[in-house]
């Protein structure tokens, strides 16, 4: 009891002899002293954390986020080519030709994009959708693995339940692996945003410390009459130095994301749309083939993706669409001599070997597709990669120089202070 | 004693903080559904099936010209100056008009009665181009010109022949039902309560609606969807045209045929309505078939699967 009286009465007479202190000249000097140069480090270590975070993201739109929407893409694709390899195969009713090797390229792609695609996945939404692809997925080749069969056999049913099989895949699959893609990339531009944003609580923290500076040199000018206080001056300039840093380092990151976005995201994932109509269309074509009835919806199914196609393509400026003129020709053809009830010379059109028929046609439009998604991909890591190069000493020269800027503050406050003791 | 009771606490506290701490979530997915593109549910039907137009007459024939001899400005004479005459077909009605898989042809029932009219026409049953049609674009290729005559398993009723003319029948089918081997429905009336599958837009598809008491009906885009439909155990039964069935049961040896007909369907062939012509030119070619014995060949040739001929439908004229 007596024991704690005398030690809130020791407090309360320091706290007494503390506020006499801080009222004389050489208070006022030590308590300018403490605050600037704690806010300058304060700020330092903000600036440096905010800093750090833009770091921290560029390395995760490289490392995670943008191979992850890559491997999404690819699974988007590979499910719509084995979709269209699947009924061309059917089609040519060859068991070991090179369409059943692409069919069965696109399944094992499909399932490598599926595992990356699983693997990079952190929240449970995303899992449970792969998860669904790829029960998808088997019930598909279920399905064209029946059909093959009954095809073999002389069947038409056949015919069914590789319609039945596309069904599953058009209506389904490749929503479910399109939601994946374009979550995916949602992340990919959120993450490019946040390297190139500017640190607005880190240059607030640095207005507070010149503030805080400012102030106390006003003090010191009228307790001491020495207008310019050296260290106070420096460690301004210091602030100032930092502040010009950040904003020029975020604003040359931000340009350079700028560029990935534009040129890179948002054209990935034009092209990457493009590549899936490209595949659908192509899908369509075969199918109607294959379904031998009313080719009224999938004349229009065809024309609607083509349409859509040769958008995306425009505003994408892309190469890939030339070859789409060449397709659409030999598709009206094969559409003629099919009506005109000459099958086997639609089917020809459609996917024989003559370079002038649609298959050829329309794998250049695929593989220049392909081509221009890579070429994409590049610009658009490059973006992201040399805006982290911007911003890569800016963390640790923020810190060192607010630290700086605290040692001067202090060292040319301290002949003031010393001046009274 | 204290602490230990504190120990026995505490390693109480620890059990109960590790119980407490529930395992992540593990991902599930529910079985995949599938179904055959654009199924749909039934929900109409049975207007048809009166019969006030006296359907099944047709036009008399005249003496039948000879081929590559007719007469002129007639519709004949202007397809002969084309050389070639245009049928509208199917090619997925095994039996009746179907691409053969080995040989990439169409053949059948109906493409042959087709191949006898260029016959008739040019002395030449290869003068001939198929055009494929739908069930739903009958009428409009006819009325548009599109095609001379449409010879693809088309029942004649009072409704379409508002829109085009009709030959004689040159067919009669019976609509039955298609189940499971296994299956407890022996006939029409067994289908309460269960689900039967037909084409949509087609008589068959009012048929089964119109049932009493009435089975639930999906109406698919052909004939093969509904078997593939039936095979996953999506639906208990197909009803339609026998011939239709038997195509159907011909490629899975766990479905039969089974029950009294529903209906009966006559079959003939379609022309534009202007062209009367035309409609007496292929009535004396079905005649001559009937008497020539063409017709018990071509049954021989495609449908004797179904079991001995009936003979040829006898024509009825109106004249």
């Amino acid at each position: 009891m007596e024991q704690g009286t005398s030690r809130t009465l020791d407090r309360r007479a320091s706290a007494a002899w503390l506020r006499r202190f801080a009222r004389t000249t050489p208070g006022v000097v030590a308590v300018i002293a403490i605050i600037v140069s704690a806010i300058c480090v304060i700020a330092g270590l903000v600036c440096g954390g905010q800093l750090d975070g833009r770091i921290a993201k560029h390395r995760e739109v490289l490392d995670q986020s943008e191979p992850l929407a890559y491997s999404a893409q690819n699974l988007y694709a590979a499910l719509s080519a084995a979709d269209a390899a699947a009924a061309s195969a059917f089609l040519s009713g060859d068991e070991s030709g090179p369409v059943r090797v692409q069919y069965q390229r696109a399944l094992a792609d499909a399932a490598a994009a599926l595992a990356d695609v699983t693997a990079g996945a952190t929240e449970a939404g995303t899992r449970a959708a792969a998860a669904e692809l790829s029960a998808q997925l088997m019930a598909y080749t279920g399905l064209v693995e029946a059909a093959r069969s009954n095809s073999r056999q002389g069947f038409p049913v056949g015919s069914a339940y590789l319609r039945e099989a596309s069904s599953l895949m058009q209506t389904t699959t490749l929503p479910g692996a399109e939601k994946i893609f374009t979550r995916d990339l949602a992340a990919v531009d959120e993450d490019q945003r946040a390297v190139g944003s500017l640190p607005l609580v880190g240059l607030a923290l640095l207005a507070v410390a010149l503030a805080a500076i400012a102030v106390g040199s006003v003090l010191v000018y009228r307790r001491t009459n020495r207008q310019f206080n050296i260290g106070l001056v420096v460690a301004a300039g210091l602030v100032v130095v930092v502040g010009i840093w950040m904003v020029v380092a975020t604003q040359l990151a931000a340009g350079a994301i700028d560029e990935s976005r534009t040129e890179g995201t948002a054209k990935f994932a034009q092209l990457a749309k493009a590549r899936i109509l490209a595949q659908q269309a192509r899908t369509d074509e075969t199918l109607l083939l294959i379904t031998r009835g009313d080719i009224t919806a999938s004349e229009k199914s065809f024309n609607e993706r083509i349409a859509q196609m040769n958008d995306l393509l425009n505003s994408a400026s892309s190469e890939a669409s030339n070859p789409v003129g060449d397709w659409t020709a030999s598709h009206r053809k094969q559409v003629d001599v099919y009506l005109g009830g000459d099958y086997s010379a639609a089917v020809d059109q459609a996917i024989g070997g003559d370079p002038n028929a649609s298959a050829a046609h329309f794998a250049a439009v695929e593989s220049g597709l392909r081509g221009e998604i890579e070429d994409t991909r590049a610009t658009l890591r490059d973006g992201v990669s040399s805006a982290g190069t911007w911003l890569t000493f800016a963390p640790t020269g923020a810190l060192v120089l607010m630290v700086l800027a605290a040692v001067a503050a202090v060292v040319g406050l301290w002949p003031r202070l010393k001046e009274f003791l | 004693m204290r602490t230990r009771i504190g120990m026995a606490v505490l390693a109480l506290a620890l059990v109960a903080g590790c119980g407490t701490q529930p395992p992540p979530p593990p991902v599930t997915v529910a079985p995949v559904e599938v179904t055959p593109a654009g199924v749909k549910d039934v929900t109409a039907g049975a207007t048809q099936g009166v019969d006030d137009c006296n359907q099944e007459a047709s036009l008399r024939p005249g003496p039948l010209p000879a081929p590559g001899a007719m007469p002129a400005g007639s519709t004949m004479a202007a397809i002969a100056e084309r050389g070639r005459l245009i049928v509208g077909v199917d090619q997925n009605q095994y039996l009746f008009g179907y691409r053969n898989p080995f040989t990439g042809q169409l053949e059948g029932f109906d493409i042959d009665i087709a191949r006898q009219l260029a016959r008739a026409i040019f002395g030449d049953p290869d003068r001939i181009q198929f055009r494929v049609v739908a069930g739903s674009e009958r009428e409009a290729v006819l009325q548009s010109g599109d095609v001379d005559v449409v010879v693809r398993t088309y029942s004649i009723n009072c409704e379409r022949k508002s829109k085009v003319a009709f030959s004689t029948v040159y067919f009669y089918a019976d609509q039955k039902i298609l189940v499971r081997r296994d299956s407890e429905i022996r006939s029409a009336a067994d289908l309460s309560g269960k689900r039967a599958c037909a084409v949509s837009g087609t008589t068959s598809a009012a048929k089964l609606y119109g049932l009493d008491p009435r089975p639930t009906v999906l109406g698919a885009p052909t004939w093969t969807d509904c078997l593939v439909m039936l095979q996953q155990g999506q639906i208990d039964a197909i009803g339609t045209d026998g011939v239709v069935l038997a195509g159907l049961a011909a490629q899975d040896p766990n479905v039969v045929v089974v029950g009294p007909n529903i209906s009966v369907e006559p079959y003939g062939v379609g022309i534009k309505q202007e062209n009367v012509d035309l409609v007496r030119f292929v009535n004396g070619v079905l005649e001559g078939m009937r008497d020539n014995g063409t017709w018990e060949a071509l049954y021989n040739a495609h449908l004797r699967s179904f079991g001995p001929s009936p003979g040829p439908p006898p024509a009825r004229y109106r004249d």
